[in-house]
């Protein structure tokens, strides 16, 4: 990866529509180390910079299935083989009981599948980034909306992108030092 | 076409001419900017020291141990279980605006699900005190959980109290976390709009670094949703679990199948009447009637009126069964329900929960706020009689006569329980202060300006 | 307001239904025949089947009226494409009551309570039926309250198809706020009856047992039952205009999601009311799960869990499946058919320890819906698919003619 003292060229856009039209645009450039960012999720946004994975659900169900045989397993295990006590003359492998508690485990792993999983994936927490130095990005949160290529592009070339941008009707482009 | 898009026959989600911006700059200078008035301090204030009443009343409690409260037997459960269904009831509401509502795409839910869900945390968080003081020694209250220990001992998985554990602890882990979730893109907003260093630094500590890259988004929603979809069957689960704590057992008035559907609506009925008990004021105070319109007042008003009838249901069909089942303890139960001792509370309970709730079939009082808060504080005491009918009467006349008793709560049981009105009302407090209590970016989606056209 | 939003696009049935119909109408004149001859040889188990046949079809008669109430209520483009589907099958009423006074001559076969010689030989029931026959479970209060159940489904279903038939015509109007009156109220009393009706007629078999949830597993059924039925005409109806342009993948997605939805309030209606009564394990109630969990009934409650359940929640949580009305449409006829075992599950271990089942437990239900499918076929095609003159019926019109 070449070191240039730049993260990428930064445009700002007014609406979600120019976004959008940008970002569409820069991909179809053939441009792939780009990101969005805007104040709310847009529909058709991700696609439109070319991410198409989302793990995100598969972590989850990993989660769950490990949650619900955490639950089922330890409950066996400790009323059948640890522990077992006869209460009221039920079986120590009483099934229909132990489902409340596999299925309180399942949500329980799942959930928090889906939060540590969302966050890691993300790279979050991340308290520095170099995008915040860009001048006005802090708008990026309340009302404006962004498009950045990254200097990490094999097409990257500062006048070319620059220019491709201008094209683009943006608001404001800057340099995103690293 | 002379009509236009069908939303515009009722009222607004969200009031015509704002702006990302104007909605971004209203909801957040109420955290930022906006003086803390001497209204505020007055109700914390109050708040607080309910509060400290209710740290009181438990450090007397461990002192003495609760032989200061009304329970005795055969009346073991007193007011600790009334007080705690009440308040995981209350809870469910928050659950379900933020997930059930997001999933059937009711976008006017955004405006109110941050501060439903806030609502659920405290609720919990009230309610979860009162298993732990009522164990008889708190401090050993970590036996509830599997741990493995010197004394090689594990729990009995087969009582619904275990149960209970599981199902409420996951409860208030997963709303905590579904809260948390929904919250970073706003702390990321305020750390953005704060002014001072500090501020800057714990927003942005508690934003985690949150930057709105269209990847993350796409993450984030895909785990929102998933959230939701997980929290949806876990909110009917807790009340579910609630309801087998009674019912697994064999007492009359308690072991019914109708139990698990028909909490699920009363939890849902009480929370809602919460919901609007603090929305009503909150948005007159705030100014947020832009936001907080007519239309949710009503759509709240609604789900009151249908899950209340759910309840009608279950008060009908159990006294139906206890006549037609011809088991002579549940035909006394409701005889003892009618004429007993306590039956001036199960008038009461059927007027708060049955009767006076059908005022919002008319739709003139179902748009008054005025009249929809005072409809809520009524269902709030009925559903808490409810409670109380279901746990004391159905334990102080059981099988045997020869063990019947009254209970009678004490002043500490009356001290506990507002105690935890203050814990949740100071928690509420501190939260429309320094929290946003409208989802910001949510609302922001509601906005003209967030459509994407093809 | 302007004229009819789509000119060009006939809303009425095609000429297909027609011939469904009267295929329909021989099956069930046919196997109606059969099982005549069954009821002259084996009347006990004919009205056995009989009961079952009578509540499953009922099951998507009354289903259908309570979807389409939550509609008026709730609205939304899901509930529009399958608004006349619903309409048609809601106003099989009238059929079902003309098709329950058959019931009426097999009392005796099926209550003990009609048998008094019966009930008094059992020593536990004895005691226990003392009060409840002479004041409630009587073949006079039996008549009395059935006549009543079904006037009020009639009168729902009178009202809801006069205002919806008025929309089928110029001018434009919105009635929703006329629905939206009667579908309040109408679904409380649809609750109630079906509740009370299901005791009289189901859980009566068995008159020492009681289930305070066993109304609402009846409701959600029903439901569950109404909405698969209107997914399996859509089905056959997308096949040509106009529901092959009316129909959109969003729609097929939310019936799929209120499928998904409704099987897990089975599952969870179901399971409550195993553990309550397992976990109390109290003699009057558990007899009723002993019954059905042993004598080889056991297998069949285990192939409802896996069939009625788990296989249709794995495959419902996919998106694809449910956007597409091809695959979906299997799942549905399956669910109905589980509808049914889940019947046969719940009433037949009533009369028999071990697992039994019959050619008429076949037959019956094939007759019966031979009948019943002619009449909805016949109120299908007498009305259009979608009313024009609806304002709200815009959202799948416009969408159809993009």
């Amino acid at each position: 990866m070449k070191r240039t003292g730049v993260y990428g060229i930064m445009a700002e856009f007014d609406s979600v529509h120019t976004l959008l039209h940008a970002a569409n645009r820069v991909r179809e450039a053939g441009y792939k180390r780009i990101d969005a960012y805007s104040p709310f999720p847009v529909e058709g946004l991700a696609e439109a910079i070319g991410f198409h994975h989302d793990e995100v659900p598969l972590v989850v169900l990993i989660g769950g299935l490990i949650g619900g045989l955490t639950g089922y397993l330890m409950q066996y295990w400790i009323s059948v083989v640890s522990y077992p006590v006869n209460v009221g003359g039920k079986p120590y492998h009483s099934w229909p009981a132990f489902i409340i508690v596999t299925f309180e485990m399942t949500i329980l792993f799942a959930g928090i599948s889906a939060v540590l999983g969302m966050l890691a994936l993300n790279g979050l927490p991340m308290p520095y980034h170099p995008v915040f130095n860009a001048p006005r990005f802090a708008f990026a949160t309340k009302d404006r909306f962004f498009l950045i290529v990254f200097s990490s592009d094999p097409k990257y070339k500062p006048t070319e992108v620059r220019s491709f941008l201008e094209s683009l009707q943006p608001r404001s482009i800057s340099e995103v030092p690293d | 076409m002379t009509q236009g898009p069908v939303q515009n026959e009722r009222a607004p989600v969200i009031e015509p001419g704002y702006t990302l911006g104007s909605v971004t700059d209203k909801i957040s200078s109420i955290v930022l900017t906006r003086p803390t008035s001497n209204a505020w301090f007055v109700g914390f204030g109050v708040a607080f020291l309910l509060l400290m009443m209710l740290l009181f009343a438990i450090a007397y409690l461990f002192v003495k141990g609760i032989g200061i409260w009304g329970v005795n037997a055969p009346i073991g459960w007193g007011f600790a279980i009334v007080n705690f269904v009440w308040w995981i009831g209350i809870g469910h509401a928050g659950t379900l605006i933020s997930a059930i509502l997001l999933l059937l795409r009711q976008s006017w839910r955004n405006s109110i699900n941050r501060f439903a869900e806030a609502m659920t945390l405290f609720a919990v968080a009230s309610a979860g005190i009162f298993p732990l003081i009522h164990v008889g020694r708190p401090w050993l209250a970590y036996w509830l959980f599997p741990y493995p220990n010197t004394m090689r001992v594990w729990p009995q998985f087969r009582s619904p109290l275990v149960w209970d554990v599981f199902a409420v602890s996951t409860y208030a882990t997963l709303s905590a976390l579904f809260w948390f979730i929904g919250l970073i893109p706003d702390l990321a907003t305020l750390r953005d709009r704060s002014e001072e260093r500090w501020k800057k630094i714990i927003y942005g500590m508690l934003a985690m670094g949150w930057r709105g890259s269209a990847r993350h988004w796409h993450r984030y929603e895909t785990a929102y949703l998933l959230l939701a979809g997980l929290a949806t069957p876990l909110v009917l689960s807790v009340h579910t679990v609630v309801s087998f704590d009674f019912a697994v057992g064999i007492v009359p008035g308690w072991h019914t199948t109708i139990f698990p559907p028909y909490f699920v609506a009363g939890a849902i009925y009480s929370g809602f009447a919460m919901v609007l008990m603090l929305a009503i004021p909150i948005r007159k105070v705030y100014n947020l009637e832009d936001f907080i319109t007519e239309r949710h007042l009503q759509n709240a008003a609604k789900v009151m009126l249908a899950t209340g009838l759910i309840v009608a249901y279950g008060y009908v069909i159990e006294a139906f069964m206890g006549w037609y089942g011809g088991n002579r303890y549940d035909a006394f139960l409701l005889w003892n329900r009618l004429h007993g001792p306590y039956s001036f509370f199960y008038y009461m309970l059927l007027a708060c929960n049955i009767v006076i709730p059908q005022v919002l079939w008319i739709p003139k009082l179902r748009s008054s706020p005025v009249w929809l808060f005072l409809v809520s504080g009524v269902v709030l005491v009925g559903m808490w009689l409810e409670r109380f009918i279901i746990v004391v009467v159905s334990l102080h006349r059981d099988f045997l006569t020869s063990s019947w008793g009254m209970y009678y709560p004490t002043r500490w049981d009356w001290m506990t329980y507002i105690g935890t009105i203050g814990l949740f009302l100071s928690a509420m407090f501190l939260f429309v202060r320094l929290l946003p209590m409208i989802s910001i970016f949510e609302m922001r989606t509601l906005l003209p300006e967030a459509e994407v056209k093809e | 307001m302007s004229a009819a939003p789509m000119r060009n696009l006939d809303l009425m049935t095609p000429p297909v239904v027609k011939t469904i119909q009267q295929r329909s109408l021989i099956i069930g004149l046919v196997f109606g025949g059969i099982a005549a001859l069954g009821a002259w040889h084996q009347a006990d188990e004919f009205f056995r089947a009989y009961l079952m046949a009578f509540m499953a079809w009922l099951g998507v008669t009354l289903g259908s009226m309570a979807i389409l109430m939550l509609r008026h209520l709730t609205k939304g483009a899901w509930g529009m494409v399958i608004r006349r589907i619903l309409g048609a099958a809601m106003r099989c009423v009238p059929l079902m009551a003309a098709l329950f006074i058959p019931l009426l001559f097999g009392l005796r076969r099926l209550y003990i309570w009609a048998r008094p010689l019966d009930a008094m030989a059992d020593n536990h029931l004895r005691e226990h039926l003392q009060e409840i026959t002479k004041t409630y479970l009587s073949v006079n209060g039996f008549v009395i309250r059935a006549v009543f159940y079904f006037a009020i489904w009639w009168g729902l279903s009178f009202f809801l198809t006069q205002w919806s038939a008025e929309q089928d015509h110029p001018p434009m109007r919105d009635n929703s706020t006329r629905f939206k009156a009667l579908s309040g109220p109408g679904l409380i009393l649809y609750g109630l009856t079906i509740t009370f009706a299901v005791i009289d007629w189901i859980m009566s078999i068995d008159p020492s047992w009681i289930s305070t949830i066993f109304g609402l597993s009846f409701l959600i059924g029903q439901v569950l039952s109404a909405l698969c039925f209107a997914v399996v005409v859509e089905r056959i109806l997308f096949r040509y205009k106009p529901m092959s342009e009316l129909l959109k993948p969003e729609q097929v997605h939310d019936h799929g999601k209120f499928m998904l939805a409704f099987i897990m309030v089975w599952a969870y209606f179901s399971f409550s009311q195993w553990l309550i009564i397992w976990a109390g394990n109290l003699p009057e109630e558990i007899t009723w799960y002993m019954r059905r969990l042993h004598g080889g009934w056991g297998y069949v409650g285990l192939f409802l869990v896996l069939f009625h359940f788990a296989v249709p929640f794995v495959l419902l949580i996919s998106r694809p499946f449910k956007r597409d009305i091809t695959r979906l449409v299997w799942l549905a006829a399956w669910l109905l058919l589980m509808r049914y075992v889940d019947l046969f599950w719940v009433i037949e271990p009533n009369f028999s320890l071990t697992f039994n089942i019959t050619w008429l437990d076949v037959v019956v239900p094939i007759a019966m819906g031979g009948l019943w499918l002619a009449y909805f076929f016949r109120n299908l095609s007498a009305m259009p698919l979608v009313p024009a003159y609806d304002v709200f019926a815009v959202e799948v019109l416009e969408v159809a003619h993009d």
